[in-house]
């Protein structure tokens, strides 16, 4: 492995061991794990119908869990860095802060996909006990969209916590996100109804902000729909990721300006 | 006149503003090789500010800062040198071996290096047996040993220290002490700074003291104990209160 890889392994690793030694994330499997089962076992009425709404929720239970662990690592990430002052030694090594951000971001988001996976086993199982189907192509489009929202929401949050302080970053996101994931795809139609300021304003916001719905993909897995067509699943893969890239460079260059 | 091939670092007209303050004025200085120059000041009189431009954490307002006679804030350049900072800012979450495996991995070090490094250091600074705690657990002495383990984990040709004696106690002190004589004379070139005027009195080649961001002695210990027959600590006292030694 060259230095530069090296580096960069050292730093994925760090993140990791710092996620996963923080009980918070233990919590929160352990939250998952005893609301997601109960509710994916319930059988109201003994109809199948019924228990899709229940699945349902399930999964939106798991969108509300994974964005909070995205936003949650992605914000503390480099906050907890200069707060402790760990990026004083860190920097003094010889890696640039573009392999720093590299390097500590794809440990995030190798962290959050962890939690993500152990999200959607505990799902697709309580979903095996039921006679559901496992492993469909739809299930894995949905785990790899999900997933790539991860990495864009995990550098979102990345470059949130250098523009403003962790707490009003994440209160942002977390507003911004699920705002964007429920009424994302009707903004254009609401800017049409309203005028002035307001319009450009709307109309702003469905052409920059993060289109969250775009990676939904609850409806189809539970209703049995089926998965999207290649070209659209690899279209909103490409738009994950250079989303995720834009907001990196956007990061990358706050740090290169920033004095510590 | 010694050339830049000789010398670890070399600051020219340094000048570093945080906004209306002038932390650093128009600092000139350099240590050469296998020298160990003690860096003194009272608080606030732009040591850190410094050091910080030193190991390329901030760039100069005015002036120019070569270390290894290239730019600091080039991340190759760094590759040579090892920095302790003044407090223990390392993961409370790492044991000293995750740490110095961490550490060793930015560097660049294969895994086998290390492993063989990572033997030696905590066999030097005598933190062998508590490997396997975190770092949460250590003690400040304790942990000063992880610092300078780590900062002598690339083998570096410079080290440059802030404030390593600072909340040690009398045997951590003695034993941090005598770590850096050895390291002087395995001859590592050592820039620390401190208030300790003691032990730098006992380590050190030269001394550079600043007042108010200006450098107002750069010389021998020696000459400047030998102006007035006295400790450091008075001289120290008396240089400040002059500005400077005739």
């Amino acid at each position: 492995m060259k230095g530069g890889m090296r580096r960069i392994a050292a730093l994925v690793k760090l993140s990791l061991l710092e996620l996963w030694r923080r009980n918070d994330m233990f919590v929160l499997l352990v939250l998952a794990l005893v609301l997601l089962v109960p509710l994916s076992l319930a059988r109201p009425f003994g109809t199948a119908g019924a228990t899709r709404y229940f699945d349902e929720a399930a999964l939106l239970l798991i969108w509300g869990y994974s964005l909070f662990v995205a936003l949650g690592t992605g914000g503390r990430l480099f906050s907890n860095e200069f707060a402790n002052r760990t990026v004083y030694p860190l920097l003094a090594k010889p890696v640039s802060r573009g392999q720093l951000l590299l390097g500590k971001y794809l440990g995030a988001v190798a962290a959050s996909w962890s939690a993500l996976a152990f999200f959607y086993v505990l799902w697709a199982l309580s979903a095996l006990l039921r006679g559901g189907e496992l492993l469909t192509p739809c299930f894995f489009q949905a785990f790899v969209l999900h997933a790539t929202f991860m990495a864009l929401a995990v550098a979102a949050a990345v470059a949130g916590s250098f523009l403003l302080t962790p707490s009003a970053s994440a209160t942002l996101l977390a507003i911004l996100f699920p705002g964007m994931f429920f009424f994302g795809r009707r903004l254009l139609d609401y800017a049409e109804n309203v005028s002035g300021v307001l319009r450009g304003l709307v109309a702003a916001v469905y052409w920059v902000a993060p289109h969250a719905e775009f990676f939904d993909m609850r409806q189809r897995l539970v209703h049995g729909w089926g998965g999207v067509e290649a070209g659209v699943f690899l279209a909103v893969v490409g738009y994950g990721v250079a989303y995720s890239a834009v907001l990196l460079l956007v990061a990358r260059f706050l740090f290169n300006r920033k004095s510590l | 006149m010694s050339s830049m091939e000789d010398k670890c670092f070399e600051l020219v007209g340094v000048s570093r503003s945080f906004g209306d303050l002038k932390a650093v004025d128009d600092l000139t200085l350099s240590l050469g090789r296998g020298e160990v120059t003690g860096f003194l000041g009272t608080n606030g009189a732009g040591k850190t500010t410094t050091i910080k431009m030193l190991i390329g954490l901030i760039r100069p307002t005015a002036g120019t800062v070569r270390l290894f006679g290239e730019d600091p804030t080039q991340a190759s350049t760094r590759a040579r040198i090892g920095y302790m900072p003044e407090m223990a800012y390392y993961y409370p979450f790492l044991t000293v071996r995750e740490l110095l495996a961490f550490y060793g991995g930015v560097c660049g070090m294969d895994r086998r290096t290390i492993r063989t490094r990572t033997d030696e250091l905590l066999k030097d600074v005598e933190l062998e047996e508590a490997a396997k705690r975190p770092l949460k657990t250590y003690s400040k002495g304790m942990l000063q040993r992880a610092g300078i383990a780590q900062a002598l984990l690339n083998d570096p040709d410079l080290l440059i220290l802030d404030e390593p004696f600072t909340g040690l106690d009398p045997l951590a002190r003695i034993h941090f002490r005598n770590l850096l004589k050895k390291l002087r004379d395995r001859g590592k070139s050592i820039f620390f700074s401190s208030h300790e005027l003691g032990e730098t009195e006992l380590l050190c080649d030269n001394v550079a003291i600043m007042k108010k961001g200006r450098c107002i002695y750069h010389g021998p210990v020696d000459r400047l104990a030998g102006d007035g027959g006295g400790n450091l600590e008075r001289l120290f006292l008396e240089v400040l209160e002059k500005g400077g030694v005739s």
